[in-house]
């Protein structure tokens, strides 16, 4: 039984693990060797999706610091990924507010609005306030590619939250 | 209309400032301290610099540990790909053996004399070189979309300062442009923000290597209607007082495009030149 509850807690932790993962490890989701301009934000995707459909899975605390990691190790002035990651919460927390029944679709269409406002402020706060220079292309098709996988990632996410019992009695 | 805008009000404040069960902060007070962390480094504030260079320490040194499993598989993918070659390889060398030993006499001489003059070409090299290098180990290659660079376990306790060119073999790769007590950032030649003079041709033309994000930079200011040839060595030119002259970095294509000696990806242990130990050039 003991060994069921760490297990339980374990699956509970998951998303959580694997924003900081994802944030500190070197794997990246730049795929330029298979197709140049692939790339996409898997970190603002689970981020989204568990803001909106569960969370008690993990706090803005956590966002914060998930984005001040992600900062250290792309080498871009600290608290730029963690202002874009808690604006997508922020609109997360809004719509899941605003919102009663959500389907796929409506999360899409909600997930462009967060994304679109996220890769914006970060686009500004990089361009008019540091020395480095972004390419708006790269960050076009980054935005437009993470829009595109949201759909797959929601399946998988929508299947792991059964298995998920945190907040199940709040 | 008004009730609507009502709504939105109270949904948008709920959203910024709520506290639920497992919201110790509120998203207000989180991204006002994003900000607050942000401009204090845009701005290079002086207590910032150490604090962000232990930051960046130990956050390297985590990742280094949390990425090893995913260097570890690609690695036991390539040994057991090898294993099952190995065969195959192995009865190939032994008719390329027979080839090799009807020219052995030969080539004994040969390679004997090559040997010894690659022996005293080294000891020249080494003693020329030696001082001025260190070898460091790439500890994160992470590619971003929008950033080309990499992190060295090689920081201001071995005397790395920012701007010192970073060589793999002997071909310029990128140059110094964060330390740390611990380890550096290196920017890569094929990054947005990377400029570098060069030289190449037997006229010696001048221009600027310039990082476009993708994997080949491109040559600019060249003189007025200059057609680039295919396959030149450039080599940098030394004209910012930063790099060496001579270093060389890759061979033009007829775009205008440097494909680079080095393939950036690649990268496991690179040297950083610390000849120039003036000052910061930067």
């Amino acid at each position: 039984m003991p060994r069921f509850k760490l297990m339980q807690k374990s699956i509970n932790f998951g998303p959580l693990i694997l924003l900081y993962y994802l944030s500190i490890s070197e794997i990246d989701t730049y795929f330029e060797n298979y197709f140049e301009i692939l790339s996409f934000n898997i970190q603002l995707i689970i981020i989204y999706f568990w803001c909106l459909k569960r969370p008690e899975v993990f706090g803005n605390g956590h966002i914060f610091f998930a984005g001040l990691i992600n900062d250290a190790v792309m080498g871009i002035p600290l608290g730029v990924s963690s202002i874009s990651y808690l604006v997508t919460s922020l609109v997360a927390t809004y719509v899941k507010n605003m919102t009663v029944n959500t389907s796929i679709t409506t999360d899409w269409f909600t997930f462009f609005i967060a994304i679109f406002s996220s890769n914006s402020i970060f686009l500004i706060l990089i361009t008019n306030f540091s020395d480095i220079i972004l390419s708006f292309t790269e960050i076009s098709y980054n935005t437009f590619f993470t829009l595109i996988f949201f759909p797959f990632f929601w399946f998988i996410f929508n299947f792991y939250n059964s298995a998920i019992n945190t907040g199940k009695n709040v | 209309m008004s009730a609507s805008r009502d709504d939105f009000g109270i949904a948008f404040r709920s959203a910024l400032l709520q506290r639920g069960a497992a919201q110790k902060f509120s998203l207000f007070s989180l991204i006002i301290l994003a900000c607050v962390i942000f401009f204090l480094d845009v701005y290079g504030f002086t207590f910032m610099k150490p604090v962000r260079a232990v930051i960046n320490d130990g956050i390297y040194k985590v990742s280094l540990v949390v990425s090893s499993p995913s260097r570890f598989v690609p690695k036991a993918t390539e040994s057991v790909t090898s294993l099952f070659n190995i065969k195959r390889e192995n009865e190939q060398l032994k008719r390329e053996l027979e080839i090799y030993k009807q020219k052995e006499l030969n080539v004994e001489f040969l390679s004997n004399q090559n040997k010894n003059l690659k022996k005293i070409l080294e000891s020249e090299e080494s003693f020329l070189k030696k001082e001025s290098m260190i070898l460091s180990k790439v500890l994160i290659d992470k590619t971003s979309p929008y950033l080309k660079s990499i992190i060295i376990n090689r920081g201001s306790k071995s005397g790395v300062l920012k701007g010192m060119p970073v060589l793999d073999k002997e071909y310029l790769v990128g140059r110094v442009v964060e330390t740390n007590y611990l380890s550096s950032r290196v920017l890569l030649l094929n990054d947005l923000n990377s400029r570098i003079p060069v030289t190449f041709g037997e006229e010696g033309v001048q221009a600027i290597l310039k990082g476009v994000g993708g994997n080949r930079p491109l040559l600019e200011y060249l003189p007025e209607d200059f057609i680039v040839e295919e396959g030149i060595d450039v080599f940098t030119s030394g004209k910012d007082g930063i790099f060496l002259p001579g270093s060389p970095i890759g061979k033009t294509m007829i775009n205008g495009e440097v494909k680079l000696f080095s393939e950036s990806s690649q990268l496991s242990f690179v040297k950083v030149d610390i000849s120039n130990q003036e000052k910061e050039n930067f």
